[in-house]
């Protein structure tokens, strides 16, 4: 969004109360959302609960073309739709409501660097794995990817979404790297976000934040989907205290609040 | 160490040892670790190769990326984050993060792809430093590679259009400043007295947005304001870099 834009949508949103309609949409639940992509949803819809913010979650197969960037997730409240993490944090801050306020100004930084570490190298890792691995791509990203759509779209939009990620990947300078050498990039990260998180129950002490919601959407999805092999997830195994995160957070805000469970 | 460890890198000016963010990031950490590099400025002779520099050459092995030589010269015992605790190294890999993600762009803009920035200082800059006809392609390689990341990593499909994201990620750029100025507060170095692989990465990226005079320096205006910020980076040049100025003016 244009900075004027920005600033009206913060205006507009300051006066309206959140809405009891208001909806997340994201790609089909059970045959056609990716891995990162039901990552950056859970995210959301952690943060959403976290701030005790109402919000109903509509899947649809062209959710990718309706977002305003071309991101999944996005919101729709009351007359204005928004989309990824960091812009709906900000929106929902217009309207009173925030995590991070109470941190200092040091605490901020450190929650943006985290947020960013899990953006650069567990976001893409999953970006990675998904696209850029033979063996995954051919079983389960095209299939899923083109599921809603007849022969041929099926195959060209998946192709063309291949095409887009392997550029950026090359881009950024991860178009050489090996599979291994992904999964240690992992493993480095979730040994970071393990130390930093420690023994505390949440990343900043008593509260969670927006940095929490958004390592709890990737971790968990990684833990929870099923791909070709296990080694993704086997990394974040590893630490066992970002497992009693992930346990701890789905208790307490999706269970609790009657939810049922994840799936 | 017997072997001695060659780095090929772009040479400096303005003051730095080199205005190369990816070639001073090395350069620094060598002198926070006490790793001896022999440091062999790219030229416009034939000798050398030009693609993916920084390229660290030692006797058996080639190492390119400033993150894989940094690891490469902590296996080697040549580690500046001996005394930090683990969760100082985790945030270490954060900040870094940070940077890549938001203040890498603009600083790429601001060098490579603002037109005016890129017609009068950096191109001529780096064609004087490589043999013709080798200065009228590669520049605008590497203009283009600039670019490219730039919208390919904040350019929103299926547009792609430079005017949208640029204002966005000079905001990112001010406000990722903003954070450093913060984090970073009276002290001298990210984590106490001695300097170690983040200080490397600040200051790599800082300083050549610090010292190089462009026309366009919106970006350099807001971190003139950071004084701790320059306080930082003219801190490391005095005490480490001393010694190699007045070679390149």
């Amino acid at each position: 969004m244009s900075l004027v834009a920005e600033a009206f949508v913060s205006q507009i949103a300051a006066t309206e109360p959140w809405p009891e309609n208001a909806t997340l949409y994201q790609q089909l639940k059970g045959e056609q959302i990716l891995l990162s992509d039901n990552a950056a949803s859970l995210a959301v819809q952690a943060f959403l609960q976290m701030c005790n913010l109402p919000i109903k979650v509509v899947c649809r197969a062209n959710a990718e073309y309706m977002s305003p960037s071309g991101k999944v997730p996005f919101i729709h409240v009351g007359n204005q739709v928004v989309s990824e993490l960091g812009p709906i944090v900000q929106f929902v801050k217009a309207k009173g409501h925030s995590l991070s306020d109470r941190l200092d100004e040091v605490q901020k930084a450190e929650m943006k660097a985290y947020m960013e570490l899990v953006n650069n190298m567990l976001l893409t890792a999953e970006l990675y794995l998904q696209w850029c691995d033979e063996a995954t791509v051919g079983e389960i990203t095209h299939a899923r990817y083109g599921s809603p759509y007849p022969w041929p779209l099926n195959h060209i939009l998946a192709y063309q979404k291949q095409w887009e990620v392997k550029r950026k990947m090359k881009a950024i300078g991860w178009g050489k790297k090996t599979l291994d050498q992904v999964l240690e990039d992992v493993d480095q990260c979730c040994q970071a976000l393990s130390q930093r998180l420690g023994t505390q129950p949440y990343f900043f002490n008593k509260q969670p934040t927006e940095l929490d919601a958004l390592v709890f959407g990737h971790l968990y999805t990684i833990l929870t989907t099923q791909l070709t092999n296990d080694e993704l997830s086997e990394k974040v195994k590893n630490y066992s205290n970002l497992l009693a995160f992930c346990r701890r957070i789905e208790q307490h805000y999706f269970e609790d609040h009657g939810r049922g469970r994840l799936s | 160490m017997a072997a001695p460890l060659e780095l090929s890198c772009w040479g400096g000016g303005w003051g730095l040892p080199s205005v190369h963010s990816e070639s001073l990031v090395v350069m620094a950490y060598a002198k926070f670790s006490g790793a001896p590099l022999k440091v062999n400025v790219i030229d416009n002779t034939w000798r050398g190769s030009r693609g993916d520099v920084p390229v660290l050459a030692t006797e058996d092995n080639i190492v390119s990326q400033p993150a894989k030589i940094l690891n490469f010269l902590r296996k080697q015992k040549y580690n500046a984050d001996y005394e930090l605790s683990a969760k100082q190294g985790a945030d270490t890999l954060a900040y870094i993060a940070l940077l890549e993600e938001k203040l890498l762009p603009a600083v790429l803009h601001t060098f490579w792809v603002e037109s005016d920035n890129y017609f009068t200082v950096t191109k001529p800059w780096f064609a004087s430093r490589m043999p013709f006809p080798l200065s009228l392609i590669l520049p605008g390689r590497m203009s283009k590679g600039a670019l490219n990341r730039i919208l390919l990593t904040r350019g929103e499909p299926p547009l792609y259009h430079l005017r949208e994201v640029e204002a966005q990620i000079y905001r990112d750029a001010k406000e990722c400043l903003n954070l450093l100025s913060n984090r970073l507060g009276t002290s001298q170095f990210f984590f106490g007295d001695t300097p170690c692989t983040l200080d490397a990465y600040v200051f790599g990226f800082l300083a050549p947005l610090y010292k190089v005079r462009f026309p366009k320096v919106q970006l350099q205006e807001h971190l003139k304001q950071l004084s701790n910020l320059c306080r930082f980076c003219d801190d490391i040049l005095n005490s480490y870099f001393r010694l190699s100025l007045g070679v390149d003016g």
